[in-house]
């Protein structure tokens, strides 16, 4: 059977900063690859979204006019269909100011507070007087367990996967989960992470992912594109036996381990 | 007490740059400005005060080229000039080239300077340079995370700009982040710009805003033709102050659409400080290419020798210029070496921000990556590529030159896309110091 997915990339105009299209570009490539047919549509300031039309969001952060822009417009035109399709297992990934964005608040460069786009019970603050700087520098994180569970089970055959998720990260804000049912996605083992004390990265709630990983994050961690693609093709298929074929992936691997043998703190 | 004051740190100043090259820690271009600069800042202004012209050009890319091709010009026209050396261009690097300058009782012979000013150093030292003349070239994308937004660096810019009432300013027309870094101020502009069917290579950023009358002052390039061997031809004609200027087939030794812009700054300040035309086309003639910025080095061994075309990149804009330049080159061999120290950036996630996908209608002889990041690099290609080529990765430099050298034959061009000082290291390797 030939699967399709769709995938919408939110605001690419105004959220583009630091090379996150190259997560779409892992994701459409990886597609290609898996022999999964996909196709991408952008969804801008002005355009309405519809539920049960999308398998995988994506959105990456922008600078903060460009961020403010985006809250208003999600509100009016696409929350109640983005909001939904999360809420019914639809895959989203944030990415940095994405990540922030997704929450309830978060804040801007001048420290002020936000409204965000509320898909995710996250809160992003501006960092307290003892924190001096923006967090900056490569970032290495030991993937949740329940993750990295159903990550090692989704290929058609036993693979070696690492358990770390790596990427560069640069941010001021410092983000919190509120309930139980956000999980951190990965704990720190190198880097900041959500908090500047650095003990976890990231978000999960549901098929809601966060990030504060540049890199390209999608990239570098290819076990972590295709568990986003398995989440989305199990969901549309209703088929949770569903498995991906293996790709040759040693050139994102060797990537991947040279940021963990050379840049762990 | 200051004339006083300033011999022992001009002599401590020298041993200290002299120590720092004799044991080959660096080319001292740095460490005696960052000391001087912050236990005596005032020695910046003090050496600054006694040089009466100054020149600042700053941007984010371009701006190593736009000063050597007015050096070139200035000295063409037999003036002396005081530069800071080529990337040193933060305060640190500014005060290390006046305390090497000066005699050891801290006076400057220097009548006029012409400096290349990070954008985001120059609202801290505009006030102490007090310069006649600043040109922004463009505001593209740089390195991610040395200031987090362009936006921030435009309002660096626009500071500074605020800060400089005296100065006359040149402005890249077609970038409408830099069109507009003057509106509302009093200062005297000249605006350069190229024909319009060409900006569609450029990745500038934001809307033009649209302006009623033309610019009383502006230089424009036109009958642009760039050659085989990578040399660039064009024509300008324009008005600077009340003179009409008009240069007939101007040659550069630099490749490429952005080098033209470079060379539009250059001719503006040299037409605003009043050289004459026939001058200024003689000393883009004479000018080479700064180090990195389309130099050719030879790699000999025995009866055979190599080329290396050196084109810097630092930002997907720098990334996509030279990716365009050299695609549709036969039998296309590169070499593209990443490093990810400071001075790069250390956040190479701009590679998936260049178009490398372009690529893809090239006829590839070979490509190596090297660098720190090489595998990031060849981790890019993968993704850019339709069906991937051999590539070849190893993060020596060393090692990269060697292989790139016996893989090719006699009188092949390698062309290199080195990030900062992946361009440093392999100038060193292949014996080429920094300039003096």
């Amino acid at each position: 059977m030939q699967y399709e997915l769709a995938i919408t990339h939110l605001y690419p105009e105004n959220l583009n900063l630091y090379g996150d299209t190259g997560n779409l570009i892992a994701l459409k490539r990886r597609c290609e690859w898996l022999d999964i047919g996909c196709s991408v549509k952008n969804l801008e300031i002005g355009d309405k979204a519809n539920k049960d039309k999308t398998d995988i969001y994506f959105m990456g952060g922008g600078q903060d006019n460009d961020q403010l822009k985006v809250v208003e417009d999600f509100h009016d035109l696409k929350y109640k269909a983005i909001k939904e399709d999360t809420e019914n297992g639809v895959v989203f990934l944030g990415v940095c100011g994405g990540y922030q964005l997704m929450g309830h608040s978060f804040i801007m460069g001048d420290g002020k507070s936000t409204r965000g786009l509320g898909i995710i019970n996250i809160d992003t603050k501006a960092p307290g007087k003892e924190v001096k700087e923006r967090c900056i520098g490569n970032l290495i994180g030991e993937i949740n367990e329940q993750t990295y569970f159903e990550m090692s089970r989704m290929y058609d055959q036993d693979r070696d996967l690492p358990r770390t998720l790596v990427g560069f990260e640069n941010h001021s804000g410092q983000t919190t989960l509120n309930d139980e049912q956000v999980k951190p996605l990965a704990q720190t083992l190198s880097g900041f992470g959500n908090t500047h004390n650095g003990k976890t990265e990231g978000a999960r709630y549901k098929n809601v992912f966060g990030s504060y990983m540049h890199g390209s994050f999608l990239p570098k961690n290819p076990h972590m594109a295709d568990y986003l693609i398995w989440l989305a093709l199990i969901r549309k298929y209703n088929d949770r036996s569903i498995k991906l074929p293996s790709l040759d992936d040693s050139i994102e691997f060797e990537a991947h381990s040279y940021i963990v043998d050379n840049y762990a703190a | 007490m200051k004339q006083i004051a300033i011999v022992p740190i001009v002599i401590f100043a020298k041993i200290l740059t002299w120590i720092v090259k004799v044991t080959k820690r660096g080319s001292g271009t740095a460490l005696p400005g960052l000391i001087v600069g912050r236990r005596a800042p005032w020695v910046l202004s003090y050496l600054l005060e006694q040089i009466p012209h100054i020149i600042v050009v700053t941007g984010t890319n371009g701006k190593t080229t736009t000063q050597t091709m007015l050096r070139s010009i200035i000295e063409t026209d037999n003036q002396v000039v005081l530069t800071n050396a080529t990337g040193a261009n933060l305060s640190r690097g500014i005060l290390s080239e006046l305390l090497k300058r000066s005699n050891i009782l801290g006076k400057i012979s220097f009548k006029s300077a012409l400096f290349e000013v990070e954008e985001g150093t120059l609202p801290r030292i505009v006030a102490q340079l007090k310069p006649e003349i600043i040109a922004v070239t463009n505001l593209y994308r740089d390195q991610l995370d040395a200031y987090g937004e362009i936006d921030i660096t435009e309002k660096y810019i626009r500071t500074a700009l605020e800060k400089a009432p005296q100065a006359r300013i040149v402005l890249n027309q077609d970038d409408p982040r830099v069109s507009k870094l003057a509106q509302g101020l009093p200062n005297e502009v000249v605006y350069v710009s190229l024909p319009e069917e060409l900006l569609t290579h450029f990745p500038y950023e934001g809307i033009q805003s649209k302006k009623t009358k033309p610019h009383k002052q502006s230089v424009k390039a036109k009958s642009i033709q760039i050659h085989e061997d990578l040399t660039s031809e064009f024509s300008v004609e324009g008005k600077v102050g009340d003179n009409p200027i008009t240069i007939e087939d101007i040659r550069i030794a630099s490749p490429g659409f952005f080098h033209v812009y470079n060379a539009l700054v250059a001719i503006t300040i040299a037409s605003l400080i009043k050289i004459k035309p026939e001058t200024i086309k003689a000393g883009l003639q004479n000018f080479e290419p700064a180090f990195g910025r389309g130099e050719v080095i030879m790699k000999k061994e025995g009866t055979k020798a190599v080329h290396y075309r050196l084109l810097l990149v630092k930002n997907p804009a720098g990334f996509n210029l030279n990716t365009q330049l050299i695609q549709a080159i036969p039998n296309l061999k590169i070499l593209i070496a990443i490093n990810d120290n400071t001075a790069d950036g250390t956040d190479v996630s701009w590679l998936w921000d260049s178009k490398l996908e372009i690529l893809n209608e090239s006829s590839i002889s070979s490509i190596t990556c090297s660098g720190t990041r090489a595998k990031d690099m060849h981790l890019r290609l993968k993704y850019a590529f339709n069906i991937l080529p051999e590539i070849h990765t190893d993060e020596s430099l060393d090692w990269a030159l060697q292989h790139t050298f016996e893989t090719a034959k006699h009188g092949d061009t390698i062309f290199v896309l080195p990030t900062y000082t992946a361009m440093l290291e392999i100038r060193k390797l292949m014996g080429r110091q920094l300039e003096e």
